[in-house]
């Protein structure tokens, strides 16, 4: 009688124990990280954030960032002074698989670079991304007026 | 055979006895019907009061076998938790915005498989969702219930920051950690079901775990900061962060907040920053919602690694 209880119980607590969602390995959003782009001289996800956007038409979401120089406009809000580096950095969305109701980033479209010399010149470059969509087209003078008005998202 | 008998006696007397001990929503609580979810199609009522109203409402049908103890005791325990994680008892008071947030909530809670509890269908198949119940809701919020961005000319942008304000702790004694804005962004994230989008901020130690892989459970000292702002429609079709909403913070410490899932959880409201919560436990909402993720040390993002590309 114990016997048979206890060769019972065990398959069960096994049943049970498997059962168990099982921990989730990797939570880590690799398909939208910068890590297979060459010839970036920098990672513009190392920098700080400045601004967010999104283009409902063509579904995609985008990040402004900004080198220590182009952050100090977080604070007073002055125009990007000389030496400031920015980074445009799109990704196509995707539904967040954990909240109905969000988009997240999923593969990386492009990558738009706007850097000002000592004289204040500006210089534009373009970085196409692994989810490049060739229907964008992406013509460098309207991006650099683009790019620089894109509002600040402030916070107190 | 005898003593058998007295044993079964003896059980069968014991579990009469323990009926007379009954959990005090048995007897105290008249179930009170909640009129139909008003501004919902009928359908869309329907699968929420069979599946959900039981334990999420004052509504609450009590069978035979839920009356036993000590099966009421269960029963109790999960309509008083229950109803403090979502109450459509309160439908009524509420304006269209938290009315669909409640809604976003009860689909979230039956998209992870959590809702309604499988020990409770396991003895109500009536209260089992399929598929079809499923995506009625999905579809009404999608077709009802999507926020749009605020259009270009309420644009109350450029205001003036208010200079050194001072801001107060939030209820669970979290003070404000104004320098997140220098932190990296581990994710961004839009929001239909509020209009709002985000940048979700991670101090250096927790950008560090995320590349080691150290993420389950994140190490203490790790923080997280997620900022909201409205979305605002700009003019050439994007859409664009326009007013500031809220930051919200979870600042890890197994023993500090060994109470709260080993997070410290807090939020401010508004350009004056005004700490959110009523009381020292309002944390229990955060918590209840981000439950789903107990698997995941009860954090949503899936986070971006950010590497030093110098570095091979
Ligand atoms: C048998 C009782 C019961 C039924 C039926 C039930 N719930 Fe719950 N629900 C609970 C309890 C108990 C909790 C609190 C869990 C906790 O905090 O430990 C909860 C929590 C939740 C939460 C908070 C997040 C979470 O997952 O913990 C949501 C959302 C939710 N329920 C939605 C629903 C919806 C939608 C339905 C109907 C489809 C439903 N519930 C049916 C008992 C029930
Ligand atoms: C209705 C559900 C809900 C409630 C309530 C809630 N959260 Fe969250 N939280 C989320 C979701 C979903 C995310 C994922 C990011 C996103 O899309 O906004 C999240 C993300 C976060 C993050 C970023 C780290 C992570 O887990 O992804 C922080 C910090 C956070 N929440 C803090 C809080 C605090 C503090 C409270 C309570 C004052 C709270 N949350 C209440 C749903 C909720």
């Amino acid at each position: 009688m114990r016997l048979t209880f206890t060769a019972g119980a065990f398959p069960l607590i096994i049943l049970l124990m498997t059962g168990c969602k099982p921990n989730a390995t990797d939570r880590i959003n690799n398909a939208a990280s910068i890590t297979s782009i060459s010839r970036l001289p920098e990672n513009p996800l190392e920098m700080t954030p400045m601004a967010v956007s999104l283009q409902p038409k063509a579904k995609t979401m985008s990040t402004l960032y900004g080198n220590s120089i182009a952050a100090k406009r977080l604070r007073d809000g002055a125009y990007y002074a000389a030496g400031s580096v920015l980074y445009l950095v799109t990704w196509k969305g995707k539904a967040d698989p954990d909240w109905f109701g969000a988009h997240i980033p999923d593969r990386v479209t492009a990558i738009e670079r706007i850097s000002f010399d000592q004289n204040g010149q500006k210089s534009y470059t373009f970085f196409k991304g692994p989810g490049w969509d060739p229907a964008l087209d992406l013509k460098k003078n309207e991006r650099l007026i683009i790019i620089l008005s894109i509002p600040i998202a402030k916070s107190p | 055979m005898k003593l058998k008998f007295k044993i079964i006696l003896g059980i069968l007397s014991l579990v009469l006895l323990a009926q007379l001990i009954r959990p005090e929503e048995l007897s105290s609580v008249k179930t009170q019907p909640v009129k139909g979810l008003a501004g919902v199609p009928e359908e869309v009522a329907k699968v929420l009061e069979t599946s959900c109203f039981d334990c999420h409402s004052s509504q609450t049908s009590w069978r035979w076998f839920d009356r036993l103890t000590p099966a009421n005791f269960l029963v109790a325990s999960h309509i008083r938790d229950g109803r403090k994680a979502l109450d459509f008892s309160q439908w009524d008071s509420l304006a269209s915005p938290q009315r669909n947030a409640m809604l976003y909530f009860a689909l979230n809670g039956m998209l992870s498989k959590e809702m309604p509890l499988s020990s409770y269908t396991a003895l109500h198949p009536a209260a089992k969702l399929d598929q079809k119940d499923i995506d009625l809701i999905r579809n009404y919020l999608l077709n009802n219930a999507v926020s749009k961005p605020a259009s270009i000319e309420s644009n109350s942008m450029g205001a003036e920051k208010p200079s050194i304000m001072e801001v107060k702790k939030t209820p669970n004694g979290i003070a404000y950690l104004p320098n997140y804005r220098n932190w990296k962004a581990i994710s961004t994230t839009e929001r239909f079901d509020n209009g709002t989008i985000r940048i979700i901020f991670g101090n250096p130690i927790a950008v560090e775990a995320i590349h080691e892989g150290k993420t389950n459970p994140f190490p203490d000292g790790t923080i997280f900061a997620k900022t909201a702002w409205k979305q605002q429609q700009g003019k050439d079709g994007s859409v664009y962060a326009g007013q500031f909403v809220q930051v919200e913070f979870m600042i890890k410490d197994v023993k500090r907040y060994a109470g709260t899932k080993g997070w410290g959880w807090a939020r401010w409201k508004g350009e004056n920053l005004l700490p959110y919560g009523k009381t020292v436990k309002f944390d229990s909402e955060c918590i209840s919602c981000h439950r789903p993720e107990r698997d995941n040390d009860y954090v949503f993002t899936r986070p971006l690694d950010i590497r030093d590309l110098n570095k091979k």
